[in-house]
Parts: C-alpha cells; structure tokens; sequence
C-alpha cells in the first residue's frame, strides 16, 4: 500500500468545481493504471461530496466505474468519530437522539466541517475506520466556506485546549498542513470576479497554512483574437468579448504571480465524453 | 420585457453560483427605477458591478441615479447592529461586553455561514419595513446556500430555544460540575457525552455562551417570526437565475421544485447568458466547434422550459458581460430579458 493523498477541490461557486473533481478522480485513477476492466471493483481512488443533496448522483450515476463515490456530510462524520471514541453504541444515540445536542450541532461553528476534516485524515492518525485509498479527492466547499473549514480545527485547538478533542484538533490541523499529504486544487474561470477571488483565496492558503495551491483556467478558451479574423460580426463579437474577459484574468494571475494551468472548455454535453477528455488532459498536463 | 407583479414590495433573487445573478438583481432593479424608488440589497458584488454602481462595502445606502438605490450588505456590522438591539432592553453594558468577548460568539459572528445568511434577512426585513422604498431586492448567496439561507432564522432561532439555555442555565452556581446537578439524568448523560467529545473546556465556552443569550430569546423569537413572514408574504416575489450549462439547468428545475414545496412564492426563472445573438453561420475556423456547442446548448434549453411548472415564466437573457460595465448597461440588460 502506497502512501495515501487526498486532493481538495474548491473555487468560487459555479466555476465547475464538481466536474472538475471527478475529472481529477478519473486522471488519477488513469495514472494508478486502474483499468475498469482489469481490475474490477476494488478500486484505489475516492471521490467524495460534502454536499446535503447529491450532485454527483445525479450527475454520474450510482457506480462510477473509475472511482469509489461517497457523501460525506458532517453530521455522519461526528457520528463515526463519536461511535469510534465512545465505544459504547447506546450512548451516542442517545447523544445524537437528543434534539437539543442536535440543535446544539448545527450551530457550533465549525464543528461539523472539523469532523469532515478529522475523516479525511484519519488513515494518516490512524484513528477511526481506515480508508484505504491512495488517493481521496474531495468536491470540497467553495471558497468562503473551505476556508472556515480549514480553519476551523486551528480555531478549535484554541479554545479546547485539552482533553481529547484538543488532541484531535492539533493533529488534523498538522496533517492538513503537510504539502506531501495534502493538495488544494483551485478551479477558476477566465473573468474578473472568478479569478480575483481565487488570487484571494490563494494568499490566505499560502500564508496561513503554508500550501501552494494547484490553480486551473477553467473552460478556457485555445482561440487568438486573428482566428475570429474571418467569422460573421456576431460570432466576432461574443468571442472577442470572451477573450478580452479571459485576458482579464491572465492578467489578474500575473499581477499575482500565480502560475495557472489552463483547462480547455471542452465542446461536449455529454458527461461521459466530457469526463474522457478532460481527464485525459489533466493526465498529459498535470497529473 | 419581465413581468413583475404591481403588488410586488419584495424581490428574492435566488440562483445557481457564477450565473451573474447579483448583475441580474441590479439590473432589475434598475429597469424597475423607471418608475418605482428602488433599493438593491448585495451580499458579495463583483468590482466592475461595485464601480458601476458607485459604492462601497460597507453597508451604506448610496443612491445610484434617479430612483435607484444600492447597498452592500457589510455581514459583521449587521450581525453586531442586531445583537445591540436585541439586548437593549435586556442587557448591561458589560454583559454585552462580556459576550462579545466570548470565543464562541466571534465565531459565530464571523464564520458560520447561518449567521451571514440571518443578517442578509434581518436588514431586508428593516428595510422593506422602513417603507422608504417602493421595492426592495435582495441578492443572496449562490444556491448550495439558499436552503440554509432561507432557514436561517429557524437555524439561529435554535440557539435560543428555551431548551438549550435551560440545559446551560447556572444563575448562582459556577460552570459546569455544578450545572450538571440541576439537569435531569437524560441531560446528564448527554452533557456528559458532549464533554467526553469535546472536553470540559468547550462545554465551559458554550455555557456562558448560552448563558448569555438566552435572555434574547424574545426578541430573537419576534425577529424569525418577521423573516419568515416577510419571505413567505403574497407581496414578495422570488426570481431564480440560472445559466445554459445542463447541469445548472438541472440545479435549477431542483431548487424550483423545492422553493414551491416550501410555499415560496416563486415565479419567474431567469436563464442567463444564453448567446441569442449568434445570427449568422460561422466559417469553418478553429471557432466553429465552440458555435456548435453553444447552439446544442440553446436547443437543449427550449427542450427543458417545458420541465419548469407551467405557471412559472422562464425568460432568457443576452450575455452581456463586458470588461467595463456602465449603469446605463444595467436598464438594457433588463429590457432585453425575453420570455422563451
């Protein structure tokens, strides 16, 4: 068993998050020689969802063929780590039955992300059910929130200073500090909004928990403005436009020194064929 | 041109994520100015919509042009304004002092997501009130968010609920060894879990957070109350936008479904960016694979419109997004919104 990864996708909401994921998912899948065929049900990467309702059901059906797919919501996280350190089954459903401790969940800020992060690293604090993947990527929250997520076990750790959830918070907070363990994948689009947002979100990870990010150019367009030379005025004119938006956010990226990869918009509708390409491109480009 | 009710006060602009929505609210609103006195509220507008609307974060009222009015919602300020308000009548200086001081309450004040949705609510419910305004829009937060958006008031409304600040309440005693005496076995046991999970010290930090709130229950109580009546008034209208994309669209025939259970009076759908302008045949550059795909995207759409309620209007809009974006764009985005 190789040493396990895991992969957060985020960015500004709608920038293609979700699709980029399971792109990611089916490239690295690629890369591990993971043939459908071949290898048949164990598969060695993970693909999951932090999401109430599921996308990805919806989007990719119930089995994926490259990948495991899984929802991870908070509350079923606290729950693993509650059976885990409490042992004793009727306690937490007592604890969890109680409408006032449920209450008491949904508002304590951060409580509920900090449990997904303590799953994400549980095969590396060996602690809880170990998820045996070499790579767990993750349809991760968008921007605002995946920072308070990430934040959120070192805002723990300050106010628990001991006991065993203060060790647990200063732990998931290592790991999820270590480059080697943990990658941040920023998925933008070539406008203004997108991209000034993820230069944002880049310098809050890099100065706060020391990661550099991964930052991709989605639905990029390969065009030059002399290629649109010919076309009618109307298509001249959407196209210049898109470029001109996209120059923007080169631009943006430059002033911030931020070396982008871009991700081509890829001229199909349907899912299957647009999972194929895109992750053939990332395992050429990227992976 | 968009049909908005004459009755309409309110305007709930709902969406999918990066569809251009907060654009979408602005615009509105601006075709609305014509001869109503309009007031667009923001959560997070981009630069180019902030300059061309001439204002700033900070939770002011500026006045655009004419009748028109534009504030971004500033989510710190409003929570604190809130929070004073609540514990004017209740509270002393130094007791709210003291909870603004509590660890547990600058994260909630800051970090959970509730507690920014709740403010957006609490300044559209003093601002349709203040009836300064004709009309009120609000832009809310992208679509994941607008479930918990529109609970928020409930979500928050929990904090208070007399049974969580009766498991916490400890007038004379201190903290929580003592705390446990005065609970029934049942809450023992699970106060009891709660310090094995988090330890002592995190049950310490939300007792005196309770403590300190429950007081505000009242006020609290009255507020959710408000929202709820406000969202769910026959004069409040609420407007989903969303884009070409099929998954957006998807998202979209969702969140409508689930808007229209909840008796949220939806009805307009806004898909936007859709390129109707492409009128003539491409040349066989490397563009022409692009042109194709965009049209495969807009006969798919009118495939989908029939899969929105009947009663619902579903309208289109150009795509519009230009690198320097001027007022005067905003009333010409509006006035080209057509029924599909």
């Amino acid at each position: 068993m190789q040493k396990q990864q895991i992969h957060f996708v985020t960015g500004k909401g709608g920038v293609g998050k979700s699709f980029f994921a399971a792109a990611l998912a089916q490239g690295l899948a690629k890369k591990a020689n993971f043939s459908p065929e071949k290898n048949g049900p164990s598969k060695p990467i993970l693909l999951a969802e932090f999401n109430d309702h599921s996308f990805y059901r919806e989007y990719l059906g119930d089995k994926p063929v490259y990948f495991d797919l899984a929802q991870w919501t908070g509350g079923e996280c606290l729950k693993e780590y509650a059976i885990h350190l409490l042992k004793i089954e009727s306690l937490y459903k007592l604890f969890f039955a109680n409408p006032i401790s449920k209450a008491l969940i949904d508002v304590s800020p951060g409580l509920l992300e900090l449990a997904i992060l303590g799953r994400a690293t549980s095969f590396q604090r060996k602690h809880g059910p170990p998820l045996k993947y070499n790579h767990m990527v993750f349809d991760a929250f968008a921007t605002g929130h995946f920072l308070t997520m990430f934040r959120a076990p070192s805002a723990l750790a300050k106010i628990i200073q001991f006991g065993p959830m203060g060790e647990q918070t200063r732990s998931i907070d290592k790991w999820i500090r270590n480059p080697e363990f943990c990658h941040v994948h920023l998925v933008s689009l070539p406008e203004e909004m997108p991209a000034t947002e993820t230069a944002e979100l880049y310098h809050s990870l890099k100065d706060e928990f020391g990661l550099t990010p991964k930052v991709y150019l989605n639905k990029y367009f390969f065009l030059k403005k002399e290629d649109l030379a010919n076309e009618p005025e109307s298509v001249k004119k959407y196209f210049t436009n898109m470029l001109e938006q996209q120059e923007l956010a080169e631009k943006i990226f430059a002033d911030h020194k931020i070396k982008y990869i871009p991700v081509p918009l890829i001229p199909e509708i349907e899912t299957d064929k647009l999972l194929h390409e895109a992750s053939e491109y990332l395992l050429k480009e990227v992976l | 041109m968009m049909k908005i009710a004459s009755t309409t006060k309110t305007i709930i602009c709902i969406g999918t994520g990066g569809v251009g929505k907060t654009t979408m609210a602005a615009s509105i609103a601006s075709g609305l100015s014509a001869d109503k006195k309009v007031l667009v509220l923001t959560i997070d507008p981009s630069l180019r919509l902030a300059q061309a609307l001439g204002i700033k974060p900070d939770g002011e009222v500026y006045k655009v042009k004419n009748n028109l009015y534009a504030c971004t919602l500033n989510h710190a300020k409003a929570f604190h304004e809130f929070v004073l308000k609540a514990a004017s009548h209740s509270a002393t200086p130094e007791e709210i002092e003291k909870l603004l001081h509590n660890k547990l309450y600058q994260q909630l004040s800051t970090q959970l997501s509730g507690s920014q949705d709740f403010s957006a609510l609490f300044k559209l419910n003093e601002f349709v009130h203040s009836k300064e305004y004709d009309i009120v829009i609000l832009d809310t937060p992208p679509a994941q968010h607008t479930w918990h958006f529109l609970h928020a008031p409930e979500k928050l409304g929990q904090l208070f609920n007399e049974g969580v600040a009766q498991w916490f309440r400890d007038p004379e005693q201190k903290d929580t060894s003592l705390l446990k005496r005065i609970l029934n076995t049942g809450t023992t046991q699970v106060l009891k879990v709660l310090e094995n999970l988090t330890g002592s010290e995190f049950v310490k930090e939300l007792a005196i957070f309770f403590r300190a709130i429950q007081r505000w229950q009242t006020p609290l109580e009255k507020q959710v109350w408000d929202c709820h009546k406000l969202l769910t008034a026959k004069s409040t209208e609420f407007i989903l936008v969303t884009a070409l994309d099929p998954s957006r669209i998807t998202e979209a025939l969702r969140l409508s479904a689930e808007i229209e259970k909840q008796g949220y009076n939806l009805k307009s759908i806004i898909i936007n960016r859709v390129p109707v302008w492409i009128t003539e045949e491409s040349t066989l550059g490397p563009v022409v694979r692009y042109v194709k795909y965009l049209k495969a995207l807009e006969a798919r759409l009118l495939g989908s419109k029939s899969k929105f309620g009947p009663h619902l209007k579903v309208y289109k809009s150009h795509e519009l997004s230009h690198n320097q974006l001027h007022v005067e764009n905003l009333s010409d985005i509006y006035h080209r919104i057509e029924p599909i």
